[in-house]
Protein backbone atom coordinates (compact mmCIF):
# COMPACT_ATOMS: atom_id res chain seq x y z
CA UNK A 1 0.00 0.00 0.00
CA UNK A 2 1.37 3.85 -0.18
CA UNK A 3 0.38 6.53 1.26
CA UNK A 4 0.17 10.53 0.38
CA UNK A 5 1.22 12.41 3.11
CA UNK A 6 0.17 16.35 1.95
CA UNK A 7 0.82 19.46 4.29
CA UNK A 8 -2.39 21.66 4.31
CA UNK A 9 -1.62 24.94 2.90
CA UNK A 10 1.79 24.21 4.17
CA UNK A 11 3.40 27.73 3.68
CA UNK A 12 1.00 29.18 6.35
CA UNK A 13 1.47 26.37 8.40
CA UNK A 14 4.70 26.50 8.95
CA UNK A 15 3.93 30.66 9.96
CA UNK A 16 1.05 30.06 11.87
CA UNK A 17 3.69 27.27 14.44
CA UNK A 18 5.32 30.02 15.97
CA UNK A 19 3.33 33.24 14.68
CA UNK A 20 0.30 33.00 17.10
CA UNK A 21 -1.68 36.41 15.40
CA UNK A 22 -1.91 34.27 12.27
CA UNK A 23 -4.20 31.47 13.51
CA UNK A 24 -7.83 32.00 12.28
CA UNK A 25 -7.04 34.99 10.06
CA UNK A 26 -6.97 35.15 6.49
CA UNK A 27 -3.25 34.52 5.71
CA UNK A 28 -1.39 34.82 2.14
CA UNK A 29 1.94 33.84 1.52
CA UNK A 30 3.51 35.42 -1.68
CA UNK A 31 6.36 34.09 -4.21
CA UNK A 32 10.07 35.09 -4.22
CA UNK A 33 9.94 38.64 -4.85
CA UNK A 34 6.66 39.25 -3.25
CA UNK A 35 5.24 38.72 -7.10
CA UNK A 36 1.58 36.68 -6.05
CA UNK A 37 -0.33 34.20 -3.42
CA UNK A 38 1.28 30.86 -3.41
CA UNK A 39 -0.18 29.70 0.05
CA UNK A 40 -3.81 30.51 1.42
CA UNK A 41 -5.14 29.74 4.34
CA UNK A 42 -8.72 28.51 4.53
CA UNK A 43 -9.73 31.56 5.76
CA UNK A 44 -8.44 33.58 3.13
CA UNK A 45 -9.95 30.66 0.22
CA UNK A 46 -13.11 31.56 1.46
CA UNK A 47 -13.14 35.18 0.46
CA UNK A 48 -12.79 34.10 -2.87
CA UNK A 49 -8.77 34.80 -3.28
CA UNK A 50 -7.42 32.26 -6.06
CA UNK A 51 -4.10 31.09 -5.82
CA UNK A 52 -1.41 33.61 -8.27
CA UNK A 53 -3.59 36.32 -7.62
CA UNK A 54 -0.71 39.09 -8.11
CA UNK A 55 0.53 40.69 -4.55
CA UNK A 56 -1.39 44.44 -5.72
CA UNK A 57 -4.56 42.98 -6.92
CA UNK A 58 -4.47 42.11 -3.05
CA UNK A 59 -3.14 45.12 -1.40
CA UNK A 60 -7.07 46.68 -2.03
CA UNK A 61 -8.56 43.78 0.33
CA UNK A 62 -6.37 43.65 3.02
CA UNK A 63 -7.52 46.47 5.14
CA UNK A 64 -11.07 45.39 4.90
CA UNK A 65 -10.64 41.67 5.48
CA UNK A 66 -7.62 41.82 8.07
CA UNK A 67 -5.81 39.72 5.72
CA UNK A 68 -2.49 39.12 6.93
CA UNK A 69 0.81 38.86 4.21
CA UNK A 70 4.00 37.23 4.87
CA UNK A 71 6.59 36.74 1.97
CA UNK A 72 7.91 33.29 1.25
CA UNK A 73 10.31 32.29 4.18
CA UNK A 74 12.19 29.28 2.88
CA UNK A 75 14.48 28.75 5.89
CA UNK A 76 11.27 27.99 7.86
CA UNK A 77 9.78 26.00 5.56
CA UNK A 78 13.01 24.16 4.20
CA UNK A 79 13.51 23.19 8.07
CA UNK A 80 10.06 22.16 8.61
CA UNK A 81 9.70 20.31 5.72
CA UNK A 82 12.71 18.22 6.65
CA UNK A 83 11.19 17.64 10.18
CA UNK A 84 8.22 16.63 8.58
CA UNK A 85 10.23 13.81 6.32
CA UNK A 86 12.16 12.60 9.53
CA UNK A 87 9.25 11.95 11.21
CA UNK A 88 7.75 10.03 8.15
CA UNK A 89 11.21 8.53 8.10
CA UNK A 90 9.70 6.80 11.34
CA UNK A 91 6.70 5.49 9.35
CA UNK A 92 8.08 3.84 6.81
CA UNK A 93 11.27 2.51 5.28
CA UNK A 94 10.19 3.99 1.74
CA UNK A 95 9.74 7.78 2.07
CA UNK A 96 9.90 9.24 -1.30
CA UNK A 97 9.53 13.21 -0.62
CA UNK A 98 7.65 14.49 -3.68
CA UNK A 99 7.67 17.89 -3.26
CA UNK A 100 8.44 20.17 0.07
CA UNK A 101 5.35 19.62 1.60
CA UNK A 102 4.19 15.74 0.20
CA UNK A 103 5.90 12.53 0.30
CA UNK A 104 4.57 9.12 -0.41
CA UNK A 105 5.36 6.48 1.76
CA UNK A 106 5.14 2.25 1.04
CA UNK A 107 3.19 0.75 3.83
CA UNK A 108 3.25 -2.81 4.63
CA UNK A 109 1.43 -3.66 7.71
CA UNK A 110 0.27 -6.97 8.98
CA UNK A 111 -3.11 -8.51 7.51
CA UNK A 112 -6.12 -7.01 9.02
CA UNK A 113 -4.14 -3.75 10.64
CA UNK A 114 -6.29 -0.88 10.51
CA UNK A 115 -4.36 1.81 8.06
CA UNK A 116 -7.26 4.14 8.81
CA UNK A 117 -5.82 4.11 12.32
CA UNK A 118 -2.11 4.08 11.21
CA UNK A 119 -2.74 7.12 8.86
CA UNK A 120 -3.95 8.59 11.84
CA UNK A 121 -1.28 7.97 13.94
CA UNK A 122 0.79 9.72 11.32
CA UNK A 123 -1.21 12.69 11.12
CA UNK A 124 -1.16 13.08 14.89
CA UNK A 125 2.50 12.59 15.12
CA UNK A 126 3.28 15.28 12.83
CA UNK A 127 0.93 17.51 14.49
CA UNK A 128 1.98 16.89 17.56
CA UNK A 129 6.44 17.11 17.01
CA UNK A 130 5.93 19.87 14.14
CA UNK A 131 2.82 21.74 14.32
CA UNK A 132 2.01 21.01 10.87
CA UNK A 133 -1.47 19.73 9.81
CA UNK A 134 -1.43 16.62 6.78
CA UNK A 135 -4.14 14.84 4.95
CA UNK A 136 -3.36 11.15 4.47
CA UNK A 137 -4.58 8.82 1.97
CA UNK A 138 -3.67 5.59 1.54
CA UNK A 139 -4.22 3.18 -1.73
CA UNK A 140 -2.90 0.02 -3.48
CA UNK A 141 -1.00 2.36 -6.35
CA UNK A 142 0.41 5.93 -5.91
CA UNK A 143 -1.99 7.06 -8.47
CA UNK A 144 -5.28 6.44 -5.95
CA UNK A 145 -3.24 7.51 -3.13
CA UNK A 146 -3.42 11.09 -4.70
CA UNK A 147 -7.27 10.65 -5.17
CA UNK A 148 -7.55 9.49 -1.10
CA UNK A 149 -5.52 12.39 -0.18
CA UNK A 150 -7.73 14.23 -2.19
CA UNK A 151 -10.56 13.41 -0.21
CA UNK A 152 -9.48 12.83 2.82
CA UNK A 153 -8.39 16.81 2.87
CA UNK A 154 -11.95 17.59 2.74
CA UNK A 155 -12.73 15.03 6.11
CA UNK A 156 -12.42 16.70 9.83
CA UNK A 157 -10.38 13.59 10.31
CA UNK A 158 -7.86 13.96 7.64
CA UNK A 159 -7.51 10.55 6.59
CA UNK A 160 -8.92 8.27 3.92
CA UNK A 161 -8.34 4.74 3.01
CA UNK A 162 -9.77 4.09 -0.84
CA UNK A 163 -11.97 1.23 -0.61
CA UNK A 164 -11.66 -1.87 -2.86
CA UNK A 165 -14.84 -1.28 -4.78
CA UNK A 166 -13.84 2.42 -5.90
CA UNK A 167 -16.34 2.54 -8.59
CA UNK A 168 -18.96 5.28 -6.95
CA UNK A 169 -15.87 7.18 -5.88
CA UNK A 170 -14.27 7.23 -9.48
CA UNK A 171 -16.99 7.89 -11.32
CA UNK A 172 -17.31 11.38 -9.60
CA UNK A 173 -14.10 12.22 -10.39
CA UNK A 174 -13.13 14.27 -13.36
CA UNK A 175 -10.30 12.58 -15.33
CA UNK A 176 -8.44 15.91 -15.40
CA UNK A 177 -8.30 15.81 -12.20
CA UNK A 178 -6.31 12.16 -11.69
CA UNK A 179 -2.36 12.69 -11.39
CA UNK A 180 -0.76 12.80 -14.32
CA UNK A 181 -4.00 13.55 -16.76
CA UNK A 182 -2.92 17.21 -17.63
CA UNK A 183 -5.60 19.56 -19.49
CA UNK A 184 -4.49 18.34 -23.10
CA UNK A 185 -4.27 15.20 -21.99
CA UNK A 186 -7.82 15.42 -20.21
CA UNK A 187 -9.50 17.21 -23.50
CA UNK A 188 -8.43 14.29 -25.97
CA UNK A 189 -9.98 11.89 -23.14
CA UNK A 190 -12.75 14.45 -23.75
CA UNK A 191 -13.03 13.79 -27.02
CA UNK A 192 -13.06 10.26 -26.84
CA UNK A 193 -15.84 10.06 -24.57
CA UNK A 194 -13.45 9.37 -21.08
CA UNK A 195 -14.78 11.83 -18.77
CA UNK A 196 -14.32 10.48 -15.33
CA UNK A 197 -11.22 8.44 -13.45
CA UNK A 198 -14.08 5.60 -13.56
CA UNK A 199 -14.19 5.81 -17.38
CA UNK A 200 -10.48 5.67 -17.65
CA UNK A 201 -9.82 2.88 -15.35
CA UNK A 202 -12.05 0.84 -17.62
CA UNK A 203 -10.20 1.48 -21.40
CA UNK A 204 -8.41 -1.00 -23.19
CA UNK A 205 -4.70 -0.99 -22.31
CA UNK A 206 -3.52 -1.73 -26.50
CA UNK A 207 -6.36 0.98 -27.00
CA UNK A 208 -4.64 3.68 -24.16
CA UNK A 209 -1.08 2.90 -25.42
CA UNK A 210 -2.60 3.57 -29.61
CA UNK A 211 -4.18 6.91 -28.45
CA UNK A 212 -1.78 7.64 -25.70
CA UNK A 213 1.35 6.61 -24.79
CA UNK A 214 2.81 4.71 -22.10
CA UNK A 215 2.41 7.54 -19.20
CA UNK A 216 -1.28 7.16 -19.72
CA UNK A 217 -1.09 3.51 -19.75
CA UNK A 218 0.67 3.20 -16.47
CA UNK A 219 -2.50 5.26 -14.38
CA UNK A 220 -4.95 3.12 -16.33
CA UNK A 221 -2.91 0.36 -14.58
CA UNK A 222 -2.47 2.30 -10.99
CA UNK A 223 -6.16 3.03 -11.27
CA UNK A 224 -6.75 -0.57 -11.76
CA UNK A 225 -4.80 -1.04 -7.91
CA UNK A 226 -1.76 -2.53 -9.87
CA UNK A 227 1.38 -0.16 -8.69
CA UNK A 228 3.08 0.86 -11.88
CA UNK A 229 4.77 3.81 -12.19
CA UNK A 230 8.27 4.51 -10.48
CA UNK A 231 8.64 8.42 -9.07
CA UNK A 232 11.12 9.33 -12.01
CA UNK A 233 8.25 8.40 -14.67
CA UNK A 234 5.95 11.27 -13.49
CA UNK A 235 6.16 13.86 -15.69
CA UNK A 236 3.78 16.34 -14.38
CA UNK A 237 4.74 19.37 -13.51
CA UNK A 238 4.39 20.11 -10.00
CA UNK A 239 4.81 22.58 -7.10
CA UNK A 240 8.27 21.43 -6.68
CA UNK A 241 10.76 19.27 -8.71
CA UNK A 242 12.35 16.81 -7.03
CA UNK A 243 14.72 13.53 -8.01
CA UNK A 244 15.14 10.76 -5.55
CA UNK A 245 16.54 7.36 -5.96
CA UNK A 246 16.97 4.25 -4.08
CA UNK A 247 20.99 2.95 -4.62
CA UNK A 248 21.71 -0.29 -5.87
CA UNK A 249 23.53 -1.17 -3.19
CA UNK A 250 23.83 0.36 0.65
CA UNK A 251 26.50 3.21 -0.19
CA UNK A 252 28.56 4.39 2.80
CA UNK A 253 30.87 6.65 1.51
CA UNK A 254 30.28 10.41 1.19
CA UNK A 255 31.96 10.62 -1.88
CA UNK A 256 29.31 8.38 -3.57
CA UNK A 257 26.84 10.00 -1.74
CA UNK A 258 27.87 13.62 -3.14
CA UNK A 259 28.36 11.84 -6.36
CA UNK A 260 24.18 10.42 -6.32
CA UNK A 261 23.16 13.88 -4.93
CA UNK A 262 25.17 15.43 -7.74
CA UNK A 263 23.37 13.43 -10.13
CA UNK A 264 20.16 13.58 -8.70
CA UNK A 265 20.50 17.41 -8.71
CA UNK A 266 21.57 17.64 -12.34
CA UNK A 267 17.90 15.84 -13.56
CA UNK A 268 16.12 17.33 -11.52
CA UNK A 269 17.56 21.00 -12.40
CA UNK A 270 17.20 19.81 -16.38
CA UNK A 271 13.15 19.38 -15.16
CA UNK A 272 13.76 22.63 -13.67
CA UNK A 273 14.78 24.06 -16.73
CA UNK A 274 12.92 22.31 -19.31
CA UNK A 275 9.72 23.95 -17.28
CA UNK A 276 11.20 27.12 -17.90
CA UNK A 277 11.79 28.02 -14.16
CA UNK A 278 14.01 28.78 -11.91
CA UNK A 279 14.29 27.07 -7.86
CA UNK A 280 14.92 29.30 -4.28
CA UNK A 281 16.26 26.23 -2.72
CA UNK A 282 16.42 22.76 -1.90
CA UNK A 283 16.13 20.04 0.44
CA UNK A 284 18.69 17.29 0.48
CA UNK A 285 17.97 14.00 2.06
CA UNK A 286 19.36 10.97 2.90
CA UNK A 287 17.60 7.61 3.95
CA UNK A 288 19.51 5.13 5.75
CA UNK A 289 18.76 1.54 6.80
CA UNK A 290 18.92 0.85 10.27
CA UNK A 291 21.59 -1.51 12.19
CA UNK A 292 21.77 -4.56 14.29
CA UNK A 293 25.45 -4.65 15.47
CA UNK A 294 26.54 -3.74 18.79
CA UNK A 295 24.81 -0.78 18.92
CA UNK A 296 21.52 -0.79 17.57
CA UNK A 297 20.36 2.08 15.56
CA UNK A 298 17.01 2.86 13.66
CA UNK A 299 17.15 3.33 10.46
CA UNK A 300 15.51 7.19 9.42
CA UNK A 301 16.22 10.21 7.19
CA UNK A 302 18.11 12.66 7.53
CA UNK A 303 18.05 15.74 5.48
CA UNK A 304 19.31 19.80 5.39
CA UNK A 305 18.09 22.75 3.51
CA UNK A 306 19.45 24.73 1.58
CA UNK A 307 18.79 28.39 -0.17
CA UNK A 308 20.59 29.40 -3.08
CA UNK A 309 21.70 33.38 -3.19
CA UNK A 310 19.08 33.68 -5.88
CA UNK A 311 16.39 31.87 -7.46
CA UNK A 312 18.69 29.45 -9.71
CA UNK A 313 17.92 26.98 -12.81
CA UNK A 314 21.92 26.64 -12.81
CA UNK A 315 23.40 23.28 -11.93
CA UNK A 316 26.75 24.28 -11.73
CA UNK A 317 25.58 26.97 -8.94
CA UNK A 318 23.25 24.70 -7.29
CA UNK A 319 25.93 22.00 -6.80
CA UNK A 320 28.43 24.54 -4.83
CA UNK A 321 25.96 25.02 -2.65
CA UNK A 322 24.58 21.59 -2.16
CA UNK A 323 27.78 19.87 -2.10
CA UNK A 324 29.48 22.03 0.74
CA UNK A 325 26.65 20.73 3.35
CA UNK A 326 26.18 17.15 2.68
CA UNK A 327 28.97 16.44 5.15
CA UNK A 328 27.05 17.91 8.07
CA UNK A 329 24.27 15.44 7.43
CA UNK A 330 26.28 12.59 6.42
CA UNK A 331 27.15 10.38 8.99
CA UNK A 332 29.75 7.62 9.25
CA UNK A 333 29.11 4.51 10.17
CA UNK A 334 25.81 3.97 8.11
CA UNK A 335 24.75 2.56 5.47
CA UNK A 336 22.87 4.88 2.92
CA UNK A 337 20.18 3.07 0.99
CA UNK A 338 18.65 6.30 -1.24
CA UNK A 339 18.93 9.99 -1.46
CA UNK A 340 17.01 13.00 -3.00
CA UNK A 341 16.66 16.55 -4.11
CA UNK A 342 13.76 18.23 -3.38
CA UNK A 343 13.73 21.73 -4.87
CA UNK A 344 11.09 24.58 -4.24
CA UNK A 345 10.01 27.99 -4.68
CA UNK A 346 10.16 27.57 -8.17
CA UNK A 347 9.56 30.71 -10.30
CA UNK A 348 8.94 31.04 -13.58
CA UNK A 349 12.30 31.86 -15.43
CA UNK A 350 11.06 34.57 -17.34
CA UNK A 351 9.40 36.55 -14.00
CA UNK A 352 13.20 36.95 -12.58
CA UNK A 353 14.46 39.93 -13.73
CA UNK A 354 17.80 39.88 -13.57
CA UNK A 355 17.61 37.39 -16.45
CA UNK A 356 20.08 38.24 -18.73
CA UNK A 357 22.83 37.47 -15.92
CA UNK A 358 21.77 34.10 -14.64
CA UNK A 359 20.87 32.44 -17.84
CA UNK A 360 24.19 33.45 -19.37
CA UNK A 361 26.65 30.11 -18.87
CA UNK A 362 30.54 31.10 -19.26
CA UNK A 363 30.25 31.72 -23.13
CA UNK A 364 27.99 33.77 -22.66
CA UNK A 365 29.15 35.58 -19.78
CA UNK A 366 32.17 36.65 -21.44
CA UNK A 367 30.09 37.83 -24.44
CA UNK A 368 28.12 39.70 -21.36
CA UNK A 369 30.71 41.18 -19.98
CA UNK A 370 32.48 42.61 -23.22
CA UNK A 371 29.15 44.53 -23.50
CA UNK A 372 29.66 46.30 -19.75
CA UNK A 373 33.26 47.38 -20.89
CA UNK A 374 31.70 49.34 -23.89
CA UNK A 375 28.82 50.65 -21.83
CA UNK A 376 31.73 51.92 -19.19
CA UNK A 377 33.94 53.46 -22.48
CA UNK A 378 31.13 55.32 -22.76
CA UNK A 379 29.39 56.02 -19.44
CA UNK A 380 32.51 56.44 -17.81
CA UNK A 381 34.30 54.28 -15.03
CA UNK A 382 31.64 54.91 -12.35
CA UNK A 383 29.21 53.16 -14.72
CA UNK A 384 31.09 50.31 -14.99
CA UNK A 385 31.78 50.14 -10.87
CA UNK A 386 27.74 50.64 -10.40
CA UNK A 387 26.99 47.91 -12.91
CA UNK A 388 29.54 45.65 -11.04
CA UNK A 389 27.80 46.45 -8.13
CA UNK A 390 24.39 45.94 -9.33
CA UNK A 391 24.84 42.41 -10.52
CA UNK A 392 24.25 41.01 -7.28
CA UNK A 393 22.20 43.50 -5.89
CA UNK A 394 18.88 42.72 -8.06
CA UNK A 395 19.11 38.85 -7.08
CA UNK A 396 18.50 39.12 -3.61
CA UNK A 397 15.20 38.63 -3.63
CA UNK A 398 12.51 41.13 -2.14
CA UNK A 399 10.81 40.10 1.11
CA UNK A 400 9.37 42.60 2.40
CA UNK A 401 7.07 40.65 4.73
CA UNK A 402 9.92 38.12 6.34
CA UNK A 403 8.77 36.32 9.29
CA UNK A 404 11.99 35.64 11.27
CA UNK A 405 13.86 32.42 10.84
CA UNK A 406 12.86 30.96 14.35
CA UNK A 407 14.45 27.93 13.39
CA UNK A 408 17.72 28.59 11.58
CA UNK A 409 19.05 31.31 13.55
CA UNK A 410 20.16 31.67 16.86
CA UNK A 411 19.37 35.55 16.90
CA UNK A 412 15.89 34.57 15.69
CA UNK A 413 14.29 31.88 17.96
CA UNK A 414 11.20 32.81 18.81
CA UNK A 415 10.88 35.09 22.80
CA UNK A 416 8.52 33.46 25.56
CA UNK A 417 7.93 35.15 28.56
CA UNK B 1 23.18 40.14 -1.99
CA UNK B 2 22.23 38.17 0.81
CA UNK B 3 24.13 35.12 2.57
CA UNK B 4 23.39 31.74 1.64
CA UNK B 5 22.28 29.88 4.20
CA UNK B 6 21.86 26.22 4.91
CA UNK B 7 21.60 24.04 8.17
CA UNK B 8 22.13 20.60 9.08
CA UNK B 9 19.59 18.32 11.10
CA UNK B 10 21.62 17.84 13.88
CA UNK B 11 23.99 20.11 13.55
CA UNK B 12 26.48 17.52 14.58
CA UNK B 13 30.25 18.81 14.56
CA UNK B 14 31.75 16.51 12.78
CA UNK B 15 33.69 13.73 13.49
CA UNK B 16 37.65 14.59 15.03
CA UNK B 17 39.93 13.38 13.29
CA UNK B 18 44.22 13.68 13.49
CA UNK B 19 46.28 14.94 11.31
CA UNK B 20 49.93 14.29 11.93
CA UNK B 21 52.22 16.07 9.57
CA UNK B 22 55.77 14.05 10.75
CA UNK B 23 57.05 12.44 13.21
CA UNK B 24 55.11 9.63 15.54
CA UNK B 25 51.36 9.04 14.80
CA UNK B 26 49.84 10.06 17.95
CA UNK B 27 49.40 7.21 20.32
CA UNK B 28 45.86 8.59 21.44
CA UNK B 29 44.95 7.96 17.77
CA UNK B 30 43.24 4.61 17.72
CA UNK B 31 41.37 5.91 20.45
CA UNK B 32 39.80 9.13 19.53
CA UNK B 33 36.08 8.44 18.00
CA UNK B 34 34.03 11.15 18.27
CA UNK B 35 33.32 14.58 20.40
CA UNK B 36 31.05 14.73 22.55
CA UNK B 37 28.10 15.91 21.37
CA UNK B 38 25.75 18.62 23.01
CA UNK B 39 22.85 17.26 20.89
CA UNK B 40 22.80 13.87 21.67
CA UNK B 41 22.87 15.28 25.63
CA UNK B 42 19.78 17.74 25.24
CA UNK B 43 18.38 16.46 21.52
CA UNK B 44 15.97 13.15 21.87
CA UNK B 45 13.60 14.11 19.32
CA UNK B 46 15.71 16.50 16.65
CA UNK B 47 12.35 16.31 14.22
CA UNK B 48 10.38 17.80 17.54
CA UNK B 49 13.11 19.55 19.17
CA UNK B 50 12.74 24.02 19.13
CA UNK B 51 15.28 26.53 21.08
CA UNK B 52 13.37 28.94 22.35
CA UNK B 53 14.86 32.23 24.81
CA UNK B 54 13.14 33.46 27.60
CA UNK B 55 12.55 36.83 28.13
CA UNK B 56 11.65 37.67 32.06
CA UNK B 57 11.82 36.42 35.74
CA UNK B 58 8.79 34.67 35.98
CA UNK B 59 10.54 31.25 36.33
CA UNK B 60 13.15 32.30 38.09
CA UNK B 61 13.41 30.07 41.12
CA UNK B 62 12.61 27.19 38.64
CA UNK B 63 16.75 28.39 37.78
CA UNK B 64 15.29 30.11 34.14
CA UNK B 65 16.79 33.48 34.23
CA UNK B 66 15.85 35.80 31.69
CA UNK B 67 17.70 35.43 27.96
CA UNK B 68 18.19 32.04 28.56
CA UNK B 69 17.43 29.49 25.92
CA UNK B 70 15.04 26.59 26.58
CA UNK B 71 14.75 23.18 24.74
CA UNK B 72 11.63 22.44 23.95
CA UNK B 73 10.75 18.86 23.11
CA UNK B 74 7.12 18.93 21.60
CA UNK B 75 7.31 15.31 21.26
CA UNK B 76 7.08 14.47 24.86
CA UNK B 77 3.45 14.46 26.29
CA UNK B 78 3.11 17.17 29.30
CA UNK B 79 2.64 15.35 32.88
CA UNK B 80 1.52 17.36 35.91
CA UNK B 81 4.74 19.31 36.90
CA UNK B 82 6.36 19.56 33.50
CA UNK B 83 7.73 22.91 32.29
CA UNK B 84 5.56 23.69 29.30
CA UNK B 85 5.94 26.33 26.61
CA UNK B 86 1.47 27.27 26.29
CA UNK B 87 0.31 30.15 24.04
CA UNK B 88 -2.02 32.35 26.38
CA UNK B 89 -3.51 35.64 24.92
CA UNK B 90 -1.81 35.29 21.80
CA UNK B 91 1.91 34.96 23.31
CA UNK B 92 3.96 32.33 23.88
CA UNK B 93 4.77 31.87 28.04
CA UNK B 94 6.76 29.25 30.04
CA UNK B 95 5.64 28.34 33.53
CA UNK B 96 5.03 24.67 35.42
CA UNK B 97 1.69 22.99 34.25
CA UNK B 98 -0.43 21.31 37.19
CA UNK B 99 -2.94 18.97 36.58
CA UNK B 100 -5.59 18.87 39.01
CA UNK B 101 -9.35 16.93 38.97
CA UNK B 102 -10.95 19.03 35.89
CA UNK B 103 -8.56 21.95 35.33
CA UNK B 104 -5.07 23.02 34.03
CA UNK B 105 -3.40 25.68 35.36
CA UNK B 106 -0.31 27.50 34.38
CA UNK B 107 2.03 28.37 37.64
CA UNK B 108 4.64 30.56 37.51
CA UNK B 109 7.91 29.40 39.81
CA UNK B 110 7.78 33.52 40.80
CA UNK B 111 5.47 34.52 43.49
CA UNK B 112 4.79 37.95 42.21
CA UNK B 113 2.84 35.86 39.33
CA UNK B 114 -0.78 34.87 39.38
CA UNK B 115 -1.63 30.80 38.37
CA UNK B 116 -3.71 31.00 35.23
CA UNK B 117 -6.36 28.39 35.65
CA UNK B 118 -7.97 26.79 32.76
CA UNK B 119 -11.24 24.85 33.43
CA UNK B 120 -11.82 23.61 30.26
CA UNK B 121 -8.93 21.41 28.86
CA UNK B 122 -8.83 22.63 25.62
CA UNK B 123 -8.48 25.69 26.00
CA UNK B 124 -4.47 25.36 26.96
CA UNK B 125 -2.54 25.67 23.58
CA UNK B 126 0.40 23.54 24.94
CA UNK B 127 3.49 24.28 22.30
CA UNK B 128 5.55 21.87 23.71
CA UNK B 129 8.02 20.57 27.21
CA UNK B 130 11.05 22.19 28.22
CA UNK B 131 13.80 20.15 28.89
CA UNK B 132 16.40 21.80 29.39
CA UNK B 133 17.72 25.74 30.17
CA UNK B 134 20.77 26.87 28.53
CA UNK B 135 22.31 29.75 30.35
CA UNK B 136 25.77 31.50 29.03
CA UNK B 137 27.77 32.79 30.97
CA UNK B 138 30.25 34.00 27.73
CA UNK B 139 28.48 34.48 24.66
CA UNK B 140 30.06 31.80 22.14
CA UNK B 141 29.11 33.58 18.83
CA UNK B 142 26.13 35.14 18.26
Amino acid sequence: MFALVDCNNFYVSCERVFDLSLVNKPVAILSNNDGCVISRSGELKTLGIKMGVPYFQLKPLIKAHGIEIRSSNYELYGDLSKRVMTVLGDFSPDVEPYSIDEAFLSLSLPDGAGYFAYGQQIRRRIMKWVGIPVGVGIAPTRTLAKIANHIAKKLPEGVFVMPEDNTALLAQLPVEDVWGIGHRLADKLNRLGINTAGQLKLQDDAFIRRQFNVCVARTVIELNGTPALEMDSIGEPSKSISCSRSFGHPVIDLRDLTEAVAVYTSTAATKLRKENQKAAGANVYFQYYPEYGNQALEGGITGTTVIFDFPTGDTGTMLKKIAAVLPGIFIEGRRYKKAGVVFYGLESAAAVQQDIFSYAEASRRDKLYEAVDKINKQFGRKALFQLAEGVLRPWAMKRDHLSPNYTTDWTQIPEVK
Amino acid sequence: MSEGKSKTSTGNPPLMSSCVMAGFPSPAEQYVEQALDLNELLVKHPAGTFFVRTSGDSMLQAGIMSGDILVVDRALDAADGSIVIAAVDGEFTVKYLRKRDNELQLVAANPRYKPITFADGNELQLFGVVTAAIHQFVQQGK
